[in-house]
């Protein structure tokens, strides 16, 4: 969409000092932003990149463009297997956090009693660090824990060893509890602002209409509410696939998940392994920027064709 | 039957009701244990409540012997606190003053390229922090930043900035700019404009962003674990190095529920200021 005033700056070929003046305010108070991202944000990838190619001069290694490095990394079946769990651990927290979120801001939008103080207390978890979460998942899940004192109170089990391991294992459901418990909040957060924003008028008429409540569901809420679950999911499962302290407590040991794997790389006392681990990195940048642009594609044509965009 | 449909609309359903319910517990109730195991002296499995309190052994110590450690500088619990406040002013200020012009251009302004720029502002929060991370310590690695203040600072803007940015812009745009023009004919000068004018109105939105910031500042663990190099910790890396072994002892416990007040009190002042619209905001529309 050309606007006005791109269009008098650039057509027009004449421009007033007046406009000069605000196109030069406007470059200076985007400079900030541009810069501090650009340089850091992107300053960081590309030297990631350079790295995991072999350009690491400080090391004494240049070798650049070597190709060995992920060749190493995605010739191993280990690799494989990390990506699996890392992917795993992110897909699974986030759809369940996301089913959780759905139906939490369709009650959410209801007016009941003690709505003001639910709305603080959901919010609970989105305001506090992951940590808090893990040390509650150590405290609630582990072996020895609330859960496992529960189900010998009422003569489920024996002792500690016969409760089902849930934390430390590659099935990852103390991972996967702590993103959940973390990240319904703020799904919620986004799926209920949008559902504020569009009011109940569409959804009162197909009901009206004769609209089974699926059928409003699935029809009316959920296309709507879509923007506010994109958003979200991505923001979610990108979290989710670069985290480290979860998958490094709570995770079941080797094969870890990537960014452990990168870690644990990073810190070997072989610099020719920090390569490695930049390889390592790129490849998880590589892998989750694959995925979530393939999102992002498929959900703009999705809008494409409802004509939304 | 319109009575009906009406109905579904305000009230619960059963199951919502109880979903509602559920959901608290699951939020809240982990605390519950968690006060519990601080006051503890011992409390074997498979007991639910200690078989010793605290209070059973007071002879030995006039606090609760978790909280005894906690308070007290072995613990590095000020350490950590001060750590996290001071990073979190100085990116919440940082961020601001980066952030606010920004968003004056992005709400007021259209330009070729906006919409490609907007995704660019957004991109720090899909892509993972991981490869951030271990990225960002060799170059600080490099220029002597790593295990510095300065560093933690730095690095913890890029994740801050993509949520200012958006609910400064959220801000502006519900500002008109009847005032502004008004001041400008009165004959105001630019500066005036905005010290007299827009900043006192853009108040509320600027407190809001502010508070965020300094939140999602203080649960960063990632940048900071990795950045701050053992020699900076904060309060979330402090409780890591605390449960790293995947164990939770009374200390511990103690540890935990302090990480946790900083978030419960910026809710409890924060909730009616955090603008719903900068989550419902969503990428590429």
């Amino acid at each position: 969409m050309a606007t006005q005033d791109t269009a008098l700056d650039t057509r027009s070929g004449r421009r007033s000092t007046a406009q000069r003046n605000a196109l030069f305010l406007r470059i200076a108070e985007l400079a900030p932003i541009v810069i501090v991202l650009f340089v850091l944000f992107g300053g960081a990838l590309v030297l990631a990149l350079l790295q995991s190619l072999g350009f690491a001069p400080w090391f004494g290694i240049n070798t650049f463009p070597d190709f060995s490095y992920f060749g190493a990394l995605w010739g191993s079946s280990a690799f494989w297997v990390s990506l699996g769990l890392t992917l795993y651990y992110g897909l699974v927290s986030t759809i369940i956090a996301l089913i959780m979120a759905i139906v939490l801001s369709l009650a959410l939008i209801k007016p009941f009693r003690g709505k003001t103080l639910y709305k603080y207390l959901y919010k609970l978890p989105l305001m506090i660090p992951y940590t808090v979460g893990i040390a509650l998942a150590v405290l609630m899940l582990g072996n020895g824990g609330i859960l496992s004192r529960l189900m010998a109170l009422v003569g489920m089990i024996d002792n500690p060893g016969d409760f089902p391991q849930i934390l430390k294992t590659h099935y990852g459901w103390g991972i996967i509890a702590v993103y959940v418990w973390k990240q319904v909040p703020f799904m919620t957060l986004a799926i209920y602002a949008v559902l504020l924003g569009i009011g109940r008028e569409t959804e009162e008429a197909a009901a009206i209409l004769g609209a089974t409540r699926r059928q409003i569901f699935f029809s009316v809420t959920l296309p709507q509410i879509l923007p506010g679950i994109v958003s979200s999911t991505l923001i979610c499962f990108a979290f989710n696939v670069g985290a480290f302290e979860a998958p490094f407590i709570l995770g079941g040991g080797y094969p870890d998940t990537l960014p452990v794997v990168a870690w644990r790389y990073f810190n070997d006392a072989n610099y020719a392994f920090q390569l490695q681990g930049m390889a390592t990195v790129v490849s998880i940048g590589i892998v989750a920027g694959v995925i979530l642009f393939a999102y992002l594609a498929v959900y703009r044509r999705y809008e494409r064709m409802r004509g939304r965009a | 039957m319109a009575r009906k449909a009406t109905n579904t609309f305000t009230h619960l359903s059963p199951f919502q009701r109880f979903y509602l319910v559920a959901v608290a517990a699951l939020i809240v109730g982990p605390f519950l244990p968690l006060i519990i195991q601080s006051l503890a002296f011992r409390w074997a499995w498979p007991n639910l409540l200690p078989t010793v309190w605290w209070m059973e052994q007071r002879e030995r110590s006039p606090i609760p012997l978790a909280w005894d450690y906690v308070l007290s500088p072995y613990s590095r619990v000020y350490e950590a606190t001060f750590n996290t406040m001071v990073i979190g002013i100085a990116v919440t200020v940082i961020c601001l003053a980066i952030c606010l012009p920004a968003a004056r251009v992005l709400a007021r302004e259209s330009f070729r390229g906006k919409n490609s720029f907007e995704f660019f502002l957004s991109l720090p929060l899909i892509v993972p922090e991981a490869a951030i991370g271990i990225a960002l310590l060799m170059i600080f690695i490099n220029l002597g930043l790593a295990g510095s203040y300065v560093g933690i600072i730095i690095a913890h803007l890029i994740p801050t900035i993509p949520y200012m940015v958006r609910m400064l812009t959220a801000v502006y745009q519900g500002l008109g700019r009847e005032f502004e023009e008004q001041a400008m004919i009165l004959g105001a000068s630019r500066w005036q404009i905005l010290r007299m004018v827009t900043l006192p109105m853009l108040m509320p939105g600027v407190v809001a962003g502010a508070l965020f910031t300094f939140l999602v500042s203080s649960n960063i663990f990632l940048l900071t674990f990795f950045l701050g190099q053992g020699k900076i910790i904060t309060l979330p890396t402090l409780l890591f190095s605390k449960i790293s072994g995947g164990t939770l002892d009374a200390s511990a416990a103690g540890i935990t529920l302090i990480v946790s007040l900083p978030g419960i009190i910026l809710l409890i002042i924060s909730e009616r200021f955090i603008k719903e619209e900068a989550f419902g905001k969503g990428f590429g529309n």
